[in-house]
């Protein structure tokens, strides 16, 4: 098909602003899909994407539209992931479009999500075109939602498009609005190849499919291509294209969208952002925006078996496979025997990881306290990185550290700006701008520490604005911080896998929260345990756990000496489940007691 | 050796908010097919003794009806019963028979049965002489209800009386468990049990703690230091009354102690009869345990019983974690006959070095600290779990 007649688009919305029903209504309208055929949410495939209503893998898929003006258009639907820790993913699956949808719940408003995504879209040059959704309810409001899009996002929204994705209506003007005010893709299907790859995944039968976008050239089956960040070279065995069932075809030409299989192992030899060219007759340069994805959240995982481990090892190895974002390495505690430190790009990341690992695996896991890398710069003028709290440097070592800060987005109603305030001013937040963007909405522009964040902060900020607020962040800068590293002492014995990396001015109370969770999490022992935490061989805060005083089985109900042995071997198997530390039996929630600190003070 | 009988009678009037136990309250009509089925079994329970390969004697040396709340059934049913256990035992004339009854229930033609089945002993579950503290819990007595039945009983020739008390109940201080130790020292009853609130998830006040709620006055129990301190000093007082202690609950004076309960801590023979009733027997290789169905439904439908061997391993943990019980304790010479005790001195030796127990010459025992925590010394006499 002549170029003329290709429009690439993707679609921008905020969680339940209507981006799948609007993506279903499209492939029907197109007749992509039948209706027989048509399941909720047609490109959402995996169950924890339709449970929660998120985009975790892009998808692209190709329509034929016949527009008003008589010509047929192929339409390619570049569906990706909307959340912040996928941000880089997003990226490159923009950089394969020329036009995006802005789609905006009529009711809801702008949220700092769309916000973020949006900017990303105008950065990489697309055409937006704002959609306002869900026209059909009640509470809608058109002129306010136009007045924020104008003021948030800066876009025109005198000529949004009004839809109801749920009942169709509009629809079809979405349809023509992208052929007409979309630009076709550029390119020249005859000059050297340069197709970009936006996203992968593994399957167990093909290896890693690909899907790229061809910038420049023919993409062909059987070529011999070359990926040039990593200097790979492979064969092309087979070219396809979703509609949005998998159709294989001979050829990608300049401007199209489809995806590639070509004998790759693992998803991390093909990287999103890698350019693929042709072997014997390369492009001069590769396309430009690769980045190397660097985790930015980081946790040990152990599993509460401590006999499972080997099959946490094979799960994290299968997941990989699927996601080269995430990245594990084999970690030992004294307290949790051995696990993996994990580096995730955000805490959503680390959530579906985690989640997925339960599932789909089996597996019960105990996750320490997530925390970030930090730069720590010796006194000798080696710098070295730092993101396991087992791993810190004995202070007298340590010159300067810098840790990492994120400029957060965060988007609300005045009326919970006050609770918001005081919350990013106790996690060290320092304002960089503050505005309506209409008399109902608030922006705010705030750098903070990303170890204020990784803790409790997205529960702390739902609490605060009854979840009238979103947010939005990147890494922004780094923060020369007095950091310090945090134990937890058991009767003595320090709980490796409970130390933390904390602020030094926030160390005392963070400490007295610690062990005061942990004195209500830790059973009563035969005797007087103390629990303390300490920074090196200063002890900060103390709590005890008095010595029990009776357990005792008094009733002997008619000689039922069976329920005795059951409650002995009961009572004996509990101590099992529990990590012994010294002769203190701790139970796993007590390794979640960081986690749980903030909960309280809510 | 001669059996112990008993039967468990779990209906109730109301059902008491601590009560962990399979009793609840039913309609009269489920009564007589209980009746039933329990005098089925009693005529069948030779043959069910062999099948489960079980030797049973046919001479009984005590009788326990246990409850739940024995005497809500009618009289012609208990007369039933009784009657039934004359003709397929061996009742020996100097046998203990024991019935629980609920402070309140004892109407004289009650009384005039005990007396013409020969009842010498009657269990009454006082829990509290504070009437706040008894009605708190769903008790449907007060302390002159319980005096008054003690008079009755005693006029009628029943004088081997044991009361029930419970420690760490809504509303008790160390003050008015004072006041039912008093109390039921000044009645001169030569048997006293002492319980201690067990706080699971089998009861309503056990769920209400748990969850850390304030129906059924959970929140007016005492903690768990309170009720160890009134547990200890029942023994102080009680033995200073003469009642000794010969088990973690029960104290007696010299002559009393319950033939019946010594039965389950020292593994002899006894046969339970009703909804989740336990019997034990000596077989061939060890013992073996059996019982009913739990539920009221499976028993009444003629449910088969669940069946337990007790091999040599599980009868020296047995007896252990039952002998321990008992303030005389565990003879090791003595046990060392019949069983390998070698995998258990080491865990003895700890166990004395912590405090939980003492040696005298062959004789090991709780101290009275092991005696609140036993379960904490019971369990290390089980080999590791399965």
């Amino acid at each position: 098909m002549d170029a003329a007649f290709l429009r690439n688009f993707a679609i921008i919305a905020h969680i339940d602003h209507g981006k799948s029903t609007l993506a279903d209504r499209l492939l029907e309208l197109t007749g992509s899909v039948t209706a027989r055929e048509m399941q909720a949410q047609v490109l959402d495939s995996m169950d924890l994407e339709r449970e929660r209503g998120i985009t975790i893998k892009a998808h692209a898929v190709r329509m034929l539209y016949n527009a008003l003006d008589g010509q047929t258009y192929q339409l390619n639907l570049i569906d990706t992931p909307g959340h912040v820790d996928f941000s880089y993913e997003v990226s490159r699956s923009l950089a394969s479009c020329e036009g995006a949808l802005l789609i905006v719940d009529a009711s809801q408003g702008v949220e700092a999500q769309t916000l973020a995504n949006s900017y990303l879209a105008i950065n990489n040059g697309l055409e937006i075109i704002p959609v306002i959704n869900k026209i059909d309810l009640p509470s809608a409001d058109i002129p306010r939602t136009k007045e924020m899009i104008e003021g948030a996002v800066g876009l025109d929204a005198s000529n949004a498009v009004l839809i109801s994705a749920k009942t169709g209506q509009g629809v079809p003007d979405v349809l023509e609005a992208i052929v007409k005010r979309i630009p076709p893709p550029k390119g020249d299907p005859e000059k050297r190849l340069q197709a970009l790859i936006f996203d992968s995944w593994f399957d167990s039968y093909r290896g890693v499919i690909v899907l790229v976008r061809v910038f420049q050239g023919t993409l062909r089956k059987g070529q011999k291509i070359r990926l040039m960040w990593n200097g790979k070279v492979l064969d092309v065995e087979a070219l396809g294209i979703q509609c949005p069932k998998p159709v294989e075809i001979e050829e990608l030409k300049a401007g199209e969208v489809g995806f590639l299989v070509a004998n790759i192992k693992t998803v991390s030899d093909a990287k999103i952002g890698d350019t693929i060219t042709d072997d014997t007759n390369p492009a001069i340069e590769p396309l430009p925006g690769f980045e190397e994805i660097k985790p930015m959240v980081f946790a040990g995982l152990y599993t509460v078996d401590a006999h499972e481990h080997t099959q946490l090892r094979e799960a994290l190895e299968k997941l990989r496979l699927n996601d080269s974002s995430f990245f594990f390495e084999p970690e030992s505690s004294v307290a949790l025997g051995f696990g993996f430190r994990c580096g995730f790009l955000g805490l959503l990341h680390m959530e579906i990881i985690q989640e997925r690992l339960e599932r789909e695996f089996n597996l019960s896991l105990i996750t320490t306290a997530p925390g970030v890398r930090y730069k720590i710069y010796k006194t000798d003028g080696e710098m070295v990185e730092v993101d396991n709290p087992s791993r810190w440097l004995n202070p007298s070592e340590i010159a300067k550290i810098e840790e990492p800060v994120i400029l957060a987005t965060i988007l609300t109603q005045p009326e919970y700006v006050g609770g918001i305030l005081a919350l990013v001013e106790e996690k060290r937040g320092r304002q960089k701008t503050f505005e309506y963007v209409t008399s109902n909405r608030v922006m705010l522009h705030y750098e903070l520490p990303l170890n204020e964040i990784v803790l409790d902060f997205y529960d702390r900020l739902k609490s605060v604005s009854r979840g009238y607020a979103s947010l939005d962040y990147h890494l922004a800068d780094y923060w020369e911080s007095p950091m310090v590293k945090l134990d937890i002492l058991v009767a003595g014995e320090p709980v490796d896998a409970l130390s933390i990396i904390v602020h030094r001015d926030f160390a005392y109370e963070r400490g007295k929260a610690l062990v005061s969770k942990m004195r209500e999490l830790i059973p009563r022992q035969m005797f007087e345990v103390a629990i303390q935490a300490s920074i090196g061989a200063k002890i900060i805060a103390r709590e005890t756990v008095h010595a029990i005083r009776k357990n005792v089985l008094a009733k002997c109900y008619g000689g039922d000496i069976t329920r005795k042995r059951k409650l002995l071997e009961k009572q004996k198997e509990g101590k099992r489940r529990m990590k012994r530390i010294g002769r203190v039996d701790i139970p796993q929630e007590a390794f979640l007691a960081v986690l749980k600190v903030g909960e309280d003070s809510n | 050796m001669p059996l112990g009988l008993y039967i468990s009678v779990p209906f109730c009037r109301t059902k008491c908010t601590y009560c962990n136990f399979a009793s609840d309250v039913f309609s009269k009509a489920v009564f007589q097919r209980y009746v039933d089925r329990i005098c089925n079994d009693i005529a069948q329970a030779p043959i069910t003794a062999e099948q489960m390969g079980g030797l049973a004697d046919r001479t009984v040396d005590s009788v326990y009806f246990g409850g739940g709340t024995p005497t809500i059934l009618d009289s012609s049913q208990l007369e039933r019963l009784f009657v039934m256990i004359w003709q397929n035992f061996d009742v020996q004339a100097a046998a203990e028979i024991t019935v629980e009854c609920a402070p309140g229930t004892l109407t004289a033609s009650v009384i005039e049965l005990f007396r013409r089945h020969c009842v010498n002993r009657v269990s009454l579950g006082v829990q509290s002489f504070v009437d706040q503290e008894a009605s708190a819990v769903g008790r449907l007595h007060n302390r002159s209800t319980v005096l008054d039945d003690i008079t009755r009983l005693r006029d009628a020739g029943i004088t081997n009386l044991n009361l029930d008390l419970i420690a760490g109940l809504p509303h008790q201080t160390a003050q008015s468990w004072d006041f039912s130790l008093e109390q039921v020292i000044a009645t001169k009853a030569p048997h006293v049990s002492v319980y201690m609130l067990e706080v699971d998830d089998e009861s309503r006040l056990g769920r209400e703690l748990i969850a850390g709620g304030t129906k059924y006055h959970a929140h007016f129990v005492p903690d768990e230091d309170l009720t160890a301190n009134m547990y200890e000093t029942a023994c102080d007082r009680l033995r200073a009354a003469g009642i000794h202690q010969y088990e973690i609950s029960n104290f007696a004076r010299t002559g009393f102690e319950s033939r019946h309960n010594l039965k389950y801590w020292t593994r002899q023979p006894y046969l339970g009869f009703g909804v989740d009733a336990h019997s034990m027997l000596t077989s061939r290789d060890a013992a073996v345990r059996f019982s009913t169905p739990d539920t009221l439904e499976q028993y009444v439908a003629g449910a088969s019983f669940n069946h337990n061997l007790i091999d040599l391993e599980a009868a020296l943990e047995e007896t252990f974690f039952l002998g321990l019980r008992l303030n005389r304790g565990v003879d090791l010479d003595q046990v060392a006959h019949e069983f390998d005790l070698r995998r258990l001195i080491p865990i003895i030796d700890e166990l004395i070095n912590d405090a939980l127990l003492e040696r005298q010459g062959s004789v090991i025992r709780l101290t009275a600290r092991g005696r609140l925590l036993s379960n904490e010394v019971f369990e290390r006499f089980l080999a590791v779990a399965k």
